[in-house]
């Protein structure tokens, strides 16, 4: 492929990979089994598919532009801004899904069947997958950003190094849960401890004790997700969850953890108070789909709002994939929560909205994901931080906390 | 002064030394229409770091970091060369898509030795760097 036997895409896909396993001096390439990628880059693009007939790993989408997504039109943007992303997603799409490209368009590529198991190597963008297939899947993947997991997909190899290989995979901080009381634990609340996390562990590699071994996988996915906003981490041992960290010990690979770090109600409180940055009550709009929304989920939204219907002026959006809304549909969740005046979009990213692009613009938002509230509140939006029931209640009351 | 380090992108370049003691996110830290830092607290915050060599801690953020610096580069807002201490997947990938030169893991600590305003020849390909104090 090196040697441009495959055309000239390839060839740039593998010089790219052997320039970026050379940082690390990785000795060889490896098989990657699921490979997930974002269709962005323009020229870009282009070029680096000039010539590739087909892929050669498994491979889906990332959520794409908002004014492209399915039922974009409900969410009230403005016309031109919509219907130019619809036409870019749609010559982007013609060119790559004859070459294999499965666009499932989502950030959460689990939910759709691109499924990682324990030791296999993965290599998709996003971080918060990237956190979930380490951690909770114990698949094997590093901070792969977009062009790198591109020319996986197109070679279907990755440099082995980094996270890729058992040794460096040890966690290098401990963190204790203490005085909490866990087992009441809501999915803010789980991702209040991983925004803290990420804050003080910035890169580092960490492993996390005290939490149920029954916890479900969507509670998993609000501790992971805000760890590589407010820090940059790509691997969290849950001990007693992780499937290589069933002991301390384990996950430490029997050295003595750098440091360890207790998180208790002041530490908790102090990350929820950073979460909620809104200086008004006034609710404008509540979203939820920061990773995008898991079947379960939808259908917990649905019967908060069975029979209700949202204050006027409130806009509630969420955001999944369109598999998952298939099924959604199918029960009747989404029949559910458009009576009460929701709207359920599929392909985008929630936290990345263009609020400026909205006829109607706002400036606050309410919802249960740290991960969002984190990006948003950079961007100067004021996040009203809470539980899926605060938050549901704030949309029909239209007040946060009424 | 000379500085060896470890190549992470090929190519020779020389110019003028901007330097951060932070870790840097192309998603968020930078305008890509200016090529100025942008977040309140930064330490080059209204600075633009176009057209210099860019010496900074390490990558950090978004794993969209190379894309953002894609559209940057096409607007001629992207530094010359590159300088970090570490540097962690995101940030090399900036520097392999974009064709930016870049070195890390310096004999001695890029944001104690060169100053902003230093003039820095780099020799990416030999992991060379030559620090001229100046400015």
């Amino acid at each position: 492929m090196f040697e441009g036997e495959y055309g000239p895409g390839v060839q740039k896909a593998m010089a790219m990979l052997v320039e970026y396993g050379e940082v690390w001096d990785a000795e060889r390439m490896v098989k990657v089994h699921n490979a997930h990628t974002g269709l962005g880059g323009g020229k870009w693009l282009e070029e680096i598919l000039e010539g590739v007939e087909h892929l050669r790993a498994f491979t889906t989408t990332h959520a794409g532009m908002t004014g492209a997504s399915k039922g974009a039109e409900a969410l009230g943007l403005k016309e031109e801004f919509r219907k130019q992303q619809a036409e870019m997603q749609e010559q982007t799409m013609a060119m790559c899904i004859p070459k294999g490209f499965l666009p499932a368009m989502t950030c959460a590529p689990y939910l759709v069947g691109n499924v990682p198991t324990a030791g296999r190597v993965f290599s998709w963008p996003g971080s918060s997958g990237i956190i979930i297939g380490n951690s909770v899947f114990g698949a094997r993947g590093n901070r792969d950003a977009m062009p790198a997991s591109m020319a996986s997909a197109i070679t279907g190899v990755t440099p082995e190094m980094l996270l890729l290989i058992k040794e460096n995979r040890y966690a290098d901080l401990l963190f204790k849960l203490e005085g909490l009381d866990v087992q009441s634990f809501t999915r803010a609340d789980y991702g209040a401890v991983g925004y803290y996390i990420g804050r003080v562990a910035e890169t580092k590699k960490v492993a996390l004790e005290g939490v149920p071994e029954t916890v479900s996988f969507d509670a998993l996915k609000f501790l992971m997700s805000p760890q590589p906003v407010s820090g940059a981490v790509a691997m969290c041992h849950v001990i007693g969850v992780t499937p290589e960290a069933p002991t301390v010990e384990e996950a430490f690979g029997n050295q003595k953890p750098e440091e360890t770090i207790t998180i208790g109600k002041k530490e908790f409180t102090e990350a929820w108070d950073s979460l909620h940055t809104a200086k008004t009550d006034e609710v404008e709009i509540v979203f939820f789909g920061c990773p995008h929304l898991s079947i379960i989920e939808i259908g917990e939204i649905a019967r908060l709002l069975e029979g209700k219907r949202i204050a006027d002026g409130v806009r509630l959006f969420i955001a999944t994939a369109d598999q998952i809304y298939s099924l959604a549909e199918r029960v009747g969740y989404i029949d559910t929560i458009e009576k009460a005046g929701g709207v359920v979009v599929t392909g985008i990213c929630i936290q990345g909205f263009p609020y400026p692009e909205l006829k109607s613009p706002a400036t606050t938002a309410a919802t249960n994901s740290a991960r969002a509230a984190s990006y948003q509140a950079r961007r100067g939006i004021g996040i009203q931080y809470g539980s899926t029931e605060a938050c549901i209640k704030a949309a029909i009351t239209g007040k946060w906390g009424g | 002064m000379i500085l060896k380090g470890k190549t992470v992108k090929k190519g020779k370049v020389e110019g003028e030394a901007i330097v951060s003691q932070l870790p840097f996110s192309y998603l968020g830290d930078l305008d890509v229409n200016t090529g100025k830092v942008v977040p309140e607290g930064h330490d080059l915050k209204g600075q633009s770091i176009a057209g210099k060599i860019f010496v900074f801690a390490t990558g950090k953020g978004s794993t969209v970091g190379p894309n953002v610096a894609y559209m940057a580069k096409q607007l001629g807002n992207t530094p010359k060369g590159m300088i970090c201490i570490e540097v962690e997947p995101v940030m090399a990938m900036v520097a392999i898509m974009n064709d930016i030169p870049m070195v890390h893991r310096l004999d001695k600590n890029p944001l104690e030795v060169i100053k902003t305003g230093d003039y820095i020849k780099m020799d990416a390909n030999e992991g060379i760097v030559e620090v001229t104090k100046g400015g």
